[in-house]
């Protein structure tokens, strides 16, 4: 920053500084407030003004783990010394957690619905990029009678509103018994995610030398060992970005997860506004599952920052 | 023993013949050297070789052995690329290794070996770098030491110094040369610079269109182009061509530049080889074939320098001679500028004939 900046461009600098500060509170605003709302005990969390200064504690994480109800009297106080400390500040808001016959904690809905969306978005992102990077790779480095017309055909299963075909995918999976069923999702969002998969992966693999795989073939390895040994590895960052896509995709659907589920394979984001109910909704036990639900994408992102930001290094090649 | 044979050999890209009837040998430990434009089929003959691309029919044998239906990973060859091709997520030793490791050599084993070869190239220091840390000429080295480390039957490379700028290139002409007297692997090397060809060259192959044109040693095909495409490739500045009509009157050859109202004195019994003097001809002259003096003299023609180009250890006078320009090679400065008047001679023994209508060269020599 040697340059001599004269006294408007130091104006505009501040200026877009300060843009750029309000762009961030707008965009992390509603962040801040699911996270905020999260860690709130319930009577804090609907005042007027906001309170911005509370102790957190984690009573909206036991509630929305565990099934609990209301209680009109404070329980016992031998109760409630004999109570675990979680469990205190659930009595504190009035409420109790429902233990079963034996003293066991009976869970809510909400940890196998987060392992049902655990479960159907890394399968179906695993399958759609993998099947993705594979027919991408084929569409790139060799000829085929129609590729075009492929191609299009390929994304052009994407272009129906998924409104559309909603009912009749519904009938369909019903018909078959895979409705309400891990397997009938995992299918479904490959489906969704690999014309796209297909189509960025074909992107970055294009922009991979041929060279290098024809360098491979003539350093003696087999078409497949090049894939694996020099593609691959040249394709992570595609991989990477495109994994990340598909993740996301799989993992925020709603409209299918909503239509095709109820128990066994719901995910989370059909289950979390189910939890609305009749009645006063408890604000702070929705945050909570709107704030555990946004952490495994913000992880996965997290952990492939490295490829999603390395451009694509072409050193070793001369174009 | 790696002897290379491509027996009528063709390929077609579509409508395109780019390999058309090739036939050639190269024998054991030659360096043999494919100099054309680009598009001349140069670089299909050679990937076709390695196995990257597949021929239409013919028989390619390396060793005696046909190969010519095998996969590339099957010919034991070795390709360095124009582009290096060098694979950018390893390092320069696992770029080294990665063909030892193809026929899976012991560790130790493919560590020695990349270190020796390092060792002869000069890059030892880089070892643990990655491709993207190196400049052009030491991923040039990087390349050939990928391709020297198996000791393949054959060297195949692709214009290896096509990237890399003038002095490098120059540089790294030299180092090849080395090489592949120290080395001595059957090597065959795709050019589309004559002075390339013909510094490396134990024999020049000259590919125009998918044909071969000539093939010869780098003397040969200098001296005695068999045609106008082969005369006009090779040599810088490239050999002068000029239409002419041949004569023979008073005892003494004439061959006159079209448009000129003299000719050139042409000893006669050259002339009478002419088979039918009534045809199109050309000549074809060499820059340093021109005999320029400033002063009239016996047997020179009258003319006027047009351009004077310095270079050094020489100049170059474009002379105009009826409709055609002939571009001569002088001692610096010895013509002054444009304007001077000079006398030329045509060196009658390194002269060219070539027929218009085919551009064979009608092979007549003193």
């Amino acid at each position: 920053m040697a340059a001599v900046r004269t006294a408007g461009e130091v104006f505009r600098h501040r200026a877009s500084l300060v843009t750029l500060l309000l762009v961030l509170v707008i965009f992390l605003g509603p962040i801040f407030w699911i996270t905020a709302t999260a860690f709130k005990p319930r009577n804090l969390a609907t005042t007027v003004p906001p309170t911005v200064f509370f102790e957190p504690e984690i009573s909206p994480f036991v509630k929305l783990m565990t099934k609990r109800s209301q209680i009109r009297t404070a329980p016992a106080p031998e109760v409630y010394e004999a109570a675990p400390w979680w469990e205190k500040q659930v009595y504190d808001g009035g409420e109790k957690v429902v233990r079963s016959g034996k003293g066991e904690v009976q869970l809510s809905g909400y940890p196998s619905r987060f392992l049902n969306s655990l479960i159907v978005a890394v399968t179906s992102t695993l399958l759609a990029v993998s099947m993705g990077t594979i027919t991408a790779y084929g569409f790139s480095r060799f000829k085929i009678a129609g590729e075009d017309d492929w191609l299009f055909f390929i994304l052009s299963t994407r272009m129906l509103p998924p409104v559309v075909v909603a009912i009749p995918m519904f009938l369909m999976y019903r018909a078959v018994g895979l409705n309400d069923s891990h397997l009938g999702l995992i299918i479904l969002y490959t489906a969704f995610n690999l014309s796209f998969s297909v189509w960025l992966m074909k992107g970055f693999i294009d922009e991979i030398p041929k060279e290098y795989e024809d360098a491979a073939l003539v350093d003696g390895y087999t078409r497949m060992q090049a894939f694996f040994k020099i593609v691959l590895p040249e394709a992570a960052t595609g991989i990477a970005a495109t994994a990340v896509f598909c993740f996301i995709t799989a993992w925020n659907e709603y409209a299918f997860a909503l239509i095709m589920t109820n128990r066994r394979a719901q995910t989370a984001p059909p289950f979390i506004p189910s939890q609305v109910g009749s009645g006063l909704p408890d604000w702070t036990v929705i945050a909570a599952g709107t704030f555990l639900f946004l952490l495994p994408v913000a992880i996965f992102t997290f952990l492939l920052r490295n490829h999603l930001l390395r451009g694509m290094s072409f050193g070793a090649i001369r174009k | 023993m790696t002897q290379i044979e491509l027996r009528n050999i063709n390929k077609h890209f579509g409508p395109f013949h780019v390999i058309n009837n090739v036939n050639l040998t190269v024998k054991d430990r030659e360096f043999v050297v494919f100099l054309g434009q680009s598009g001349c089929g140069k670089t299909t003959t050679l990937r076709s070789i390695a196995g990257l691309e597949t021929i239409d029919s013919g028989e390619i044998l390396i060793g005696g052995t046909p190969v010519h239906m095998l996969k590339p990973e099957a010919r034991d060859v070795a390709f360095v690329f124009q582009s290096f091709a060098l694979y950018p997520h390893l390092t320069v030793f696992e770029n080294m290794a990665f063909p030892l490791r193809a026929v899976g050599m012991a560790k130790a084993e493919v560590a020695a070996t990349v270190e020796r070869v390092a060792g002869v190239l000069q890059i030892r220091p880089l070892l643990k770098r990655r491709p993207s840390a190196l400049s052009g000429g030491d991923l040039q080295r990087v390349a050939i030491g990928r391709a020297l480390v198996r000791n393949p039957k054959a060297m195949l490379m692709d214009e290896p110094i096509g990237s890399l700028d003038a002095k490098l290139r120059e540089e790294m002409r030299v180092e090849l040369k080395r090489l592949h007297v120290e080395q001595g692997s059957t090597t065959i090397y795709v050019t589309h610079d004559q002075i390339e060809a013909m510094a490396l060259a134990d024999r020049i192959v000259v590919m125009h269109a998918g044909v071969l044109q000539q093939v010869g040693t780098p003397a040969e095909v200098y001296a005695n182009p068999v045609n106008l495409f082969v005369a006009q490739f090779v040599g810088s500045p490239v050999m002068n061509v000029a239409d002419v009509t041949v004569s023979g009157a008073a005892g003494a050859g004439l061959v006159t530049v079209k448009g000129a109202s003299e000719g050139f004195a042409f000893p006669p019994a050259l002339l009478a080889q002419v088979p039918d003097a009534a045809r199109a001809l050309k000549l074809g002259i060499r820059p340093e074939a021109i005999e320029v003096a400033l002063t009239p003299a016996e047997g020179h023609l009258a003319a006027e320098a047009h351009i004077v180009e310095p270079l050094g250890s020489h100049d170059i006078v474009d002379i105009r001679v009826g409709d055609s320009l002939l571009r001569a090679r002088t001692r610096p400065g010895f013509v002054a500028g444009p304007g001077t008047p000079v006398w030329l001679r045509l060196d009658p023994t390194r002269a060219h004939l070539f027929d218009s209508e085919t551009g064979n060269s009608l092979g007549i020599r003193l």
